[in-house]
């Protein structure tokens, strides 16, 4: 199998009995990427990562790593090594037994293996004294710290996350995902990473991909999953979207209330074709009757929402339609609850999904 | 809700209520085995260790010790080994017959121990076998080692199998997880069920009595005391038997805290 | 992973099911073998024939059955009452006390419940610990409670308390107290608490409880033969004498066949309704 790829699946199946968890899954994961699966819970995540581990055994398909076929490989022989969701440190073990514990397997010295635990402290900004804790006197922050160290040690070819930072609290889970994603700059490694918070995946991800009932639904850069999504579930997934049911016709689009502008030209959809016009809600303005929009719609004001450095409206249209807008605190408008407005936004961000 | 203090202070004075009553026939022998006279009557007018002395002194108190001794030791080695498995069958492994597995253990504990003990009389005289401590040993091991796997299960229970995934997914295979992973995480349930082992064969009377044959064990040779008259001797091996039980428990929870003692001063060191 | 963990499944259960198969079901099958033989035979060489079974109707067997059953029926009601505020204070009141309880009354199990009994015997027998001593005192003394029927049950209940006392504990510790407070806060009598809420959410360890008790209670001899003075014969003394002064094997295996598939029967049914997996707290 001839792949610039470092872990390929190719029509990768998974049935538990009478359930498919995974239909024929296809992924290339390129050496030294920060590669991010994301997905509700059910969707299969955890399932394909139990499999890209060797945990699990899958039912159909292969996967290769380096153009070598390892699906039948059992999880202690193959060359990656998954941070866990509970972390499972060795609650018997120190710290520094916790790390050296990969080291130890293969029968390295005991003084290069407490070097080695030694150095991988230090990149990971713990104290060396650290060595002779327990796992029990470390913090939460802490613990993760020597979970990633442990991992490291292990010198993975590949090193997945099973959503690590699922259990900690708001703050130290931001600081650790800007770490997580420094380590993998500083350390060159491929990171696997899983998660069901897609706001997780664009902070530290180049490549993200999105599963749904066992399928990707798209796999793009962090980028295009946020301004480009494929499909409505995308859309929705990430956060708050706008999306208006349109028609093609003519070279522009109709919807249902919506007013659209001689320049809102379009080729995607053609003639009587439906579609979904979306638009984020920081790229959507207050207007008045002078106001030139390439799309323009009007409701009444319902809502407003204090959102820290933002302000989130929620505005009704005539037809029912509830569209959100949001504003910097800097740019707050000055619009009373309750009273007639005209939204509009440009062409150039908005972004047409060819399906309804 | 939190309990009103009364209920709290009601239910405190309640339970040690049942403790003084579960240890109040234990004091009544403790009295009859320092009471001199030969036949027992309280209030007790004159005491005497001299009855110590005698059971100390005796043949077949050493002999019936060392039988029950070697009974509960082989006993207690046996149903470790068999526990550690038998938990991780029992809480560990997700197989087909776990299920039934689970409640196949739980038949000897339910079973007749008289009843039990006459079965397996039977079976080994259809075996050909002829009774002894020997046979006492399985016959224990039928009742002791599922009480056992019990024990090691609750605390195969209370630990993470993502403990034994990661150590796989590191390099670790079967053999080395139990030994690097499982054995020491489940160590302190197998020195529990390793106690309740011990302690629960060397107390046993039931299963011992058919299954002897011409051997005799300690709680044997006090109930033929009992039954054919009152002997001094019956009160005062009784309470020796119960020290030496408390003395075990003491001896293995002081073994604990020490262990326990010495690792949080090593860590405490750095 | 799930073959790999069939096989160790498999492979960690096979010491246990090797005692099992050599010294339970085969003593069983022998016991079932014997109880078709003729009396007083002490081999299973012979022909079948049910003689033994037709004893227990006529020689009065049956009357020792109902004894132990009723009197195991009695104890296990009476732990009900006296092990449930006890287990709920272990499980939802006491802090550190819980644990000294616990202690304590395992200890307890390992004195020979023979030497247990016979200090009961001390206790209160004419001239015993208690009647002695307020005989001392006062100048008067009272009767023995000893050698009868309600001695007898009070005897079961005392062995076989911790039986009742633990799985009772261990199902009232799985009542989330916020159901309690929520039931409260809703309105809820202490009394509607305790039949809506506890009772239901602590089912399975009250069924385990009681199916012990009443089990072990049911198979017991020494408490009517120490306390009991024998003014009640068990059905396991029955089959005890049957084996030893009898010498009818069959007999007495007849009598085990038709304890063990009564007790057999409830066990099954008892064990076949609970997970024992949540009972002991299993992660996933």
């Amino acid at each position: 199998m001839a792949s610039n790829a470092l872990l390929r699946l190719q029509g990768v199946v998974k049935t538990f009995g009478t359930f498919t968890a995974l239909h024929g899954v296809d992924l290339d994961i390129n050496e030294g990427e920060f590669f991010t699966i994301v997905g509700p819970s059910g969707s299969g995540k955890s399932t394909m990562i139990r499999l890209l581990v060797g945990m699990d055994e899958i039912t159909d398909g292969a996967i290769w790593l380096r153009g070598e076929r390892i699906d039948e490989t059992p999880a202690n022989l193959r060359p990656t090594c998954m941070v866990f969701q509970s972390l499972a440190l060795f609650p018997h073990m120190s710290v520094g037994q916790n790390i050296e514990f990969p080291l130890k397997l293969r029968n390295v010295a005991p003084a290069a293996r407490k070097a080695r635990a030694l150095e991988l402290l230090d990149l990971l900004h713990l104290p060396r004294n650290y060595y002779d804790k327990r796992i029990s006197q470390c913090s939460g922050g802490e613990r993760q710290r020597v979970a990633l160290a442990r991992a490291l040690a292990f010198d993975p070819e590949i090193l997945f996350f099973d959503e690590p930072l699922s259990a900690l609290d708001y703050r130290l889970r931001k600081t650790l995902e800007k770490e997580l994603k420094d380590l993998h700059h500083r350390t060159g490694k491929t990171f696997v990473y899983i998660t069901h918070s897609l706001e997780e995946a664009m902070v530290m991800s180049d490549r993200i991909a999105i599963m749904k009932a066992g399928r990707f639904e798209q796999i793009a850069v962090a980028d295009d999953i946020y301004s480009r999504p494929v499909s409505r579930f995308v859309a929705e997934f990430m956060g708050e979207v706008n999306l208006f049911e349109v028609t093609g016709g003519a070279g522009t689009l109709t919807g249902a209330g919506l007013s659209v502008g001689p320049e809102a030209r379009q080729t995607e959809l053609a003639d009587g074709e439906e579609g979904l016009l979306m638009v984020r809600p920081e790229y959507v303005q207050f207007g008045d009757a002078d106001s030139h929009f390439d799309y323009a719609i009007s409701g009444r004001l319902l809502e407003e929402y204090a959102l820290g450095s933002r302000i989130q409206y929620e505005v009704e249209t005539t037809d029912g339609q509830i569209i959100t807008v949001e504003k910097l605190r800097e740019d707050r408008a000055s619009v009373r609850l309750g009273s007639d407005v005209t939204l509009g936004f440009d062409a150039a961000n908005t972004h047409l999904i060819a399906e309804r | 809700m939190p309990a009103s203090a009364l209920t709290r202070a009601v239910l405190l004075i309640y339970g040690l209520l049942v403790i003084a009553l579960l240890y109040l026939p234990l004091v009544s022998v403790g009295f009859a085995s320092v009471s001199k006279a030969r036949y027992l009557s309280f209030p007790i007018k004159r005491y005497s260790y001299k009855w110590y002395g005698e059971v100390l002194e005796s043949g077949t108190v050493r002999d019936l010790l060392l039988t029950s001794l070697s009974v509960a030791a082989i006993v207690t080695i046996l149903s470790v080994v068999i526990a550690f498995f038998g938990a991780l069958a029992f809480a560990r492994y997700d197989w087909s017959y776990r299920s039934t597995f689970q409640k196949l253990i739980l038949l000897p504990i339910f079973f007749p121990q008289t009843v039990l003990g006459l079965a397996l009389l039977m079976w080994f005289n259809a075996l050909g076998v002829i009774p002894s401590w020997k046979t006492a040993v399985v016959a224990h091991l039928v009742w002791i080692a599922p009480i056992a796997t019990l024990i090691v299960a609750i605390r195969a229970y209370s630990f993470d199998p993502a403990l034994e995934e990661a150590a796989r997914d590191m390099g670790a295979n079967t053999v080395t997880i139990l030994r690097e992973i499982t054995l020491p995480l489940l160590m302190p349930g197998l020195v529990s069920a390793g106690l309740f082992a011990f302690l629960l064969s060397w107390g046993n009377f039931p299963l011992s009595l058919f299954t002897t044959g011409a051997d005799s064990t300690l709680p044997e040779w006090l109930y033929a005391k009992m039954v054919s008259g009152y002997s001094p001797l019956v009160p005062t091996l009784g309470i020796l038997s119960v020290v030496g039980s408390i003395l075990l428990i003491l001896t293995a929870f002081a073994f604990g805290w020490l262990i326990r003692t010495i690792r949080d001063s090593r860590a405490a060191q750095h | 992973m799930q073959k790999l963990n069939n096989k160790l499944g498999y492979l960690s259960s096979l010491p246990m099911l090797a005692i099992f198969a050599m010294a339970f079901f085969a003593p069983l099958i022998v016991v079932a073998l014997f109880s078709i033989m003729p009396p007083k035979v002490f081999s299973l060489s012979n022909a079948p024939d049910f003689s033994a079974y037709a004893v227990f109707f006529q020689q009065g067997y049956y009357k020792s059955l109902l004894w132990s059953l009723g009197m195991a029926l009695a104890s296990t009601l009476v732990l009900l009452v006296v092990c449930w505020p006890l287990a709920f204070g272990m499980a939802k009141v006491f802090k550190g006390f819980t644990l000294v309880l616990t202690i304590a009354v395992v200890m307890s199990l390992f004195v020979s419940e023979n030497i247990r009994l016979f200090g009961w015997v001390l206790t209160l027998m004419k001239g015993g610990l208690i009647e002695g001593h307020i005989r001392a005192w006062t100048g008067n003394g009272f009767d023995s409670p000893l050698y009868g029927v309600p001695i007898i049950i009070s005897g079961l209940v005392y062995v076989y308390l911790p039986f009742m006392l633990f799985p009772l504990a261990q199902g009232i510790s799985m009542v989330p107290d916020d159901a309690r407070q929520a039931a409260a806060d809703l309105g809820a009598t202490r009394w509607q608490i305790f039949t809506q809420i506890d009772i239901p959410l602590a089912a399975p360890g009250i069924v385990v409880g009681c199916l012990l008790s009443f089990v072990l209670a049911a198979g017991a001899v020494a408490e009517a033969k120490i306390l009991g003075g024998q003014a009640v014969i068990t059905i396991a003394d029955d089959i005890e004498t049957a084996f030893t002064f009898g010498q009818d094997w069959p007999l007495g295996s007849a009598l085990s066949v038709i304890l063990i598939v009564i007790i057999g029967s409830l066990a099954l049914f008892g064990v076949s309704r609970v997970d024992l997996d949540k009972i002991m707290g299993r992660k996933r």
